[in-house]
């Protein structure tokens, strides 16, 4: 009796085993993603969808944004005069915008230079304008405003002023739409993550059958188990990690794909038919923290999955 | 280290497998455990591992009341005893070294250790030489063969076997049955189901007889042909 005692006796814990049981998990969760690696695809491939839906809307809103606080920093009104503005008209507009504090920084662009201006900038429109019989920029005064005064709301009284100053036709305020840009890529920030989330859970779900299946199929070989005396953790590490890998799979496919769009995209952005929206909206790829996160949503939707497959399977011992 | 006082199982409520069954195992003991088909051999050793949990009645193996052992506690319990199902259970897409390796991983055996065990406990049964083989390409002898060895891969203290002779011939059952006898001279307590009358005899060990659910004469055998050699069968346990 002793002998068997004192080996009995040692820890089951103790030492060297949890080598040998991670190495089983690893060896075993690959193992099955490779014997049912068409199951497994359908499974990486929802979580790719969704993390792709989610990453394309994170990417769009993100370079939105960018954009906008880009611009933000020096917040523009513009006031457009009549085409066929007076010099009187023009000087008159100027005395108003002088005698104002918040105004004072101001510019005037003449007909032609606005013209020049929208040549340089927009050079693919060119053939456009060469079309056209008459230069069809107003002139106007670009004046720099900060956003604090922009935001106040003496300043709204003070545009309805302006714009019945004679000679100005119209007065924009690009804060407005700089503000408009922002809620957008808001909404579209939040689309993003609400559809992103439901295929994800959607994505969570199909692994759990995905697993709920290699349960099935391996319901035997699990008894056994519990048989000889393998913990559920032993028994259910391999499941989980079979999810992991699959949440990984998608979501690394996820920004893979990702980031074939956005090359493609730009490169389509260089060609003659851009235009400046789809310009930067591609303009820069997600920041590698987003990435990651990506990778790391896949990941949690994949160990969702097998989570609850694993909680719904029965304790029970065999019988 | 078994003790039964008044199990009843009962599957449905038409079939009762054991009927008040009362039975007792010493330490060290090596014990039959007998009776026709559908006697409820199986069903008692099932209750043991705590595959099945009785109707009626206590059990305690080892000191713990199989009542009370709460989940958490099963696989240790169940790492501590060696059984050898009457259906064998080796898992079919593993080879026999992986069936024994896997069984090793559980019990906590260093994987280095694994192929030297492995070696030495199919060396015991005689099927070193299929290492690498699946069950399905086994015999029925073979795979029973292997359900052993994996049975007694750690010295477990105690064995439990059902019908682990059933499908050998007498020579290899005789051979068999010295690796339970050299298992309890180690210090196992072995309690083996069986209804070869013929082994039983020649092993000359205590008998449960069951019939039909319930305990009959507990016959005590004549004098033990107890082996005079260790055999080769010896080595492989001193490891
Ligand atoms: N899961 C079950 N559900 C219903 N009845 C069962 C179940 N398992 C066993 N039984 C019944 O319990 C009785 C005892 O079965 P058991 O398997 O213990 O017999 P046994 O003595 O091992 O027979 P054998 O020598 O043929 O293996 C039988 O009548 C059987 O039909
Ligand atoms: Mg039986």
């Amino acid at each position: 009796m002793a002998g068997a005692r004192r080996r009995r006796d040692a820890t089951p814990d103790a030492g060297e085993r949890p080598l040998g049981v991670y190495g089983y998990f690893v060896h075993e969760a690959l193992r099955r993603l490779w014997v049912y690696r068409r199951t497994s695809m359908v499974a990486v491939g929802m979580i790719a969808i969704a993390l792709l839906t989610l990453g394309t809307f994170l990417l769009i809103s993100g370079n939105l944004n960018r954009a906008v606080d880009r611009w933000q920093g020096r917040s523009q009104l513009s006031v457009f005069l009549d085409r066929d503005a007076t010099p009187a008209q023009i000087a008159g507009v100027r005395e108003f915008l002088t005698r104002e504090p918040s105004l004072a920084k101001f510019e005037f662009v003449s007909r032609e230079a606005a013209y020049e201006k929208f040549k340089r900038h927009f050079a693919q429109l060119a053939p456009v304008l060469a079309e056209l019989e008459q230069n069809p920029f107003p002139p106007s005064f670009e004046v720099q405003v900060t956003s604090r005064d922009a935001a106040s709301a003496p300043f709204t009284t003070l545009l309805a002023r302006l714009r019945v100053v004679d000679g100005v036709d119209d007065v924009q305020l690009d804060w407005e739409w700089v503000a408009r840009l922002r809620r957008i890529a808001n909404v579209l920030s939040i689309v993003g993550l609400v559809a992103g989330g439901i295929l994800a859970v959607a994505a969570a779900f199909t692994i759990a059958n995905v697993i709920r299946l290699t349960m099935f199929l391996y319901r035997e070989e699990i008894d056994i188990m519990r048989l000889v005396g393998a913990k559920e953790t032993t028994i259910r590490g391999p499941f989980l990690l079979e999810g992991f890998f699959q949440g990984m799979c998608g979501g690394l496919l996820a920004v893979g794909m990702l980031y074939g769009i956005f090359r493609g995209a730009r490169a389509l952005a260089t060609g003659p038919s851009s235009a400046l929206l789809w310009d930067f909206l591609f303009s820069e790829f997600l920041p590698w923290p987003t990435s990651l996160a990506l990778v790391a949503g896949g990941i949690l939707a994949g160990l969702f999955g097998s989570w609850i497959s694993l909680r719904e399977s029965s304790e029970e011992s065999a019988g | 280290m078994i003790d039964f006082y008044h199990v009843t199982k009962r599957f449905d409520r038409y079939s009762i497998a054991l009927h008040d069954v009362t039975f007792h195992a010493d330490k060290g003991e090596f014990v039959f455990l007998t009776g026709p088909s559908g006697a409820g051999k199986s069903t008692i050793l099932k209750l043991i591992l705590r595959q099945l949990l009785p109707s009626e009645g206590q059990i305690v193996v080892n000191g713990r009341n199989l009542a009370t052992l709460k989940r958490a506690q099963l696989p240790l319990f169940r790492r501590e005893i060696g059984m050898v199902f009457q259906d064998f259970k080796l898992i079919e897409r593993m080879t026999i070294f992986e069936n024994l390796s896997f069984v090793m991983t559980v019990l906590g055996v260093p994987p280095r250790d694994h192929k030297k065990k492995a070696y030495a406990v199919l060396r015991a049964v005689n099927l070193h030489h299929r290492l690498n083989a699946y069950p399905p390409q086994l015999s029925g002898g073979e795979q029973q063969r292997v359900a052993i060895a994996r049975a007694l891969i750690n010295d477990p203290y105690l064995i439990i076997a059902d019908e682990p002779t059933g499908n050998l011939d007498p020579d290899l059952s005789a051979d068999v049955m010295q690796i339970f006898i050299e298992a309890n001279l180690r210090g196992s307590t072995v309690l083996l189901a069986t209804h070869d009358r013929e082994m039983i005899r020649r092993t000359g060990r205590r008998v449960v007889h069951l019939e039909k659910g319930r305990v009959g004469e507990e016959r005590p055998q004549q004098a033990p042909e107890v082996p005079d050699s260790p055999s080769t069968f010896m080595q492989w346990g001193s490891l």
